[in-house]
């Protein structure tokens, strides 16, 4: 069964703006998904329908098989969430805050608590106001999990933390997973987490998804091509060329990502526009990233 | 146990796994008998989504590089002299591949690649050569 499902999900801001259109992807048990996308392209608005924060307009999300918005608590006592612009309270102590989650979830797990309190070497009498941007995440984070929810959801977790601080989040997210078998939807513009962390990756371009596959598939099939402005190449053409994602114009060349292996695509290429020297090859997240948001037309 | 990870290069994290353990096994510094640490230690340790190291390690199984054992640790498969020497030219030839496709992309001839991987060699024996009457 699907831990998260997300159905043909729209939402309009109320200013008439379209956020997201028409999206659909589901999360199942134990996967770990990177949500990608530009500021912008409806990533925080996804999450928060799934936390039954946002209603969706037309469409449709379930969260453990049932509407976030109908049994919020039932909904929330499961899911772990942390976000960028979360804000607690800056008069309380972190002891306080931890006491309080403690008490909102059954499942709370002290000794995981004061594992990550040590680990990120948080002083539990200081008050949340008198914390660093990065410490205030910590506390959120170990809130988050210390319940062992069964869905993670992860808005931007480690936007303003330190390399160091990063890594002891990802830690924790790699414990969480392989102590309590949780399920992961995060969304990160550190692609190194992403590399790391996902075992499929969801891109959202302008409220639409624009990729859905596994890491894996996405190193393995799928490739960038630069081709040199010449001869008659152009985005026109290479976009009708089988397998063709996106297709990004700079001033000497056009990079062309493709959804081949790069022995597949040349040939393919070399055909389609008739020419010679088209350079392929395998790229990581990142740039595959920057090819793809910036390769749509 | 000696591996690496580098999440930005285009090879996908489970075959960075693979290549680094044959590689070992190859060279000898993992013997038939030795423990692989556990799905969990690995994961914990080098910060990455434990299905990628099970995936590295179903692959290895599948290959008969490993031997899963119920309720016990992996460990390296019982080898003859043979296969450590095929698993040696493997590893070599791995190596070779992308070299070969560089000379197919420069347009080098079989004879100039050869006689240039010859002459490597050669200079690799000789510094040898060198240490040793120091």
């Amino acid at each position: 069964m699907n831990v998260l499902e997300f159905s043909n999900v729209h939402r309009a801001y109320d200013r008439g703006v379209d956020v997201l259109h028409g999206v659909s992807f589901a999360v199942g048990r134990g996967e770990v998904v990177g949500l990608l996308g530009k500021n912008g392209a409806g990533k925080t608005t996804l999450i928060r329908i799934a936390m039954g924060m946002l209603s969706t307009g037309e469409g449709s999300v379930s969260v453990f098989g049932v509407d976030p918005r109908v049994e919020p608590v039932a909904v929330k006592s499961r899911i772990g969430y942390v976000s960028e612009d979360q804000v607690l309270p800056p008069f309380l102590t972190v002891r306080e805050i931890v006491s309080i989650h403690r008490g909102l979830f059954p499942t709370w797990d002290d000794p995981m608590a004061e594992d990550l309190l040590q680990g990120f070497s948080l002083d539990a009498g200081a008050k949340i106001g008198k914390l660093s941007k990065g410490q205030a995440r910590q506390v959120a984070l170990l809130c988050a999990v210390a319940h062992r929810p069964e869905l993670l959801l992860l808005d931007e977790p480690a936007g303003g933390l330190d390399p160091a601080a990063r890594r002891e989040f990802l830690e924790t997210s790699i414990r969480l997973l392989n102590e309590a078998g949780s399920t992961i939807l995060f969304s990160s513009h550190y692609m190194t987490d992403v590399e790391r962390m996902a075992e499929r990756v969801v891109m959202v371009h302008e409220g639409e998804l624009l990729i859905d596959k596994s890491l894996d598939d996405l190193r393995e099939h799928h490739c960038v091509a630069l081709v040199p402005r010449e001869n008659g190449a152009s985005a026109e053409k290479l976009r009708t060329i089988e397998g063709c994602l996106g297709v990004r114009e700079r001033s000497d060349a056009l990079h062309a990502v493709f959804a081949l292996a790069p022995d597949g695509a040349i040939p393919l290429i070399q055909t389609g526009l008739g020419v010679d020297g088209v350079n392929c090859r395998s790229v990581g997240l990142e740039e595959m990233f920057i090819e793809l948001a910036g390769g749509q037309s | 146990m000696l591996i690496v990870v580098d999440p930005h290069s285009g090879v996908p994290v489970y075959r960075q796994l693979m290549d680094q353990i044959r590689f070992h096994v190859a060279s000898g510094l993992l013997k038939p008998g030795d423990e692989l640490p556990s799905t969990r230690a690995l994961s914990a340790e080098l910060g990455v989504n434990p299905m990628t190291i099970s995936k590295a390690y179903s692959f290895l199984e599948r290959d008969g590089l490993v031997e899963r054992r119920p309720g016990k640790p992996l460990i390296v498969s019982g080898a003859s002299v043979d296969d450590v020497q095929t698993r040696k030219l493997t590893q070599l030839e791995d190596s070779l591949a992308p070299t070969v496709t560089v000379v197919r992309q420069l347009g080098i001839s079989d004879e100039e690649a050869l006689s240039m991987f010859r002459q490597m060699l050669g200079a690799g024996e000789g510094s040898d050569e060198g240490k040793d009457e120091r």
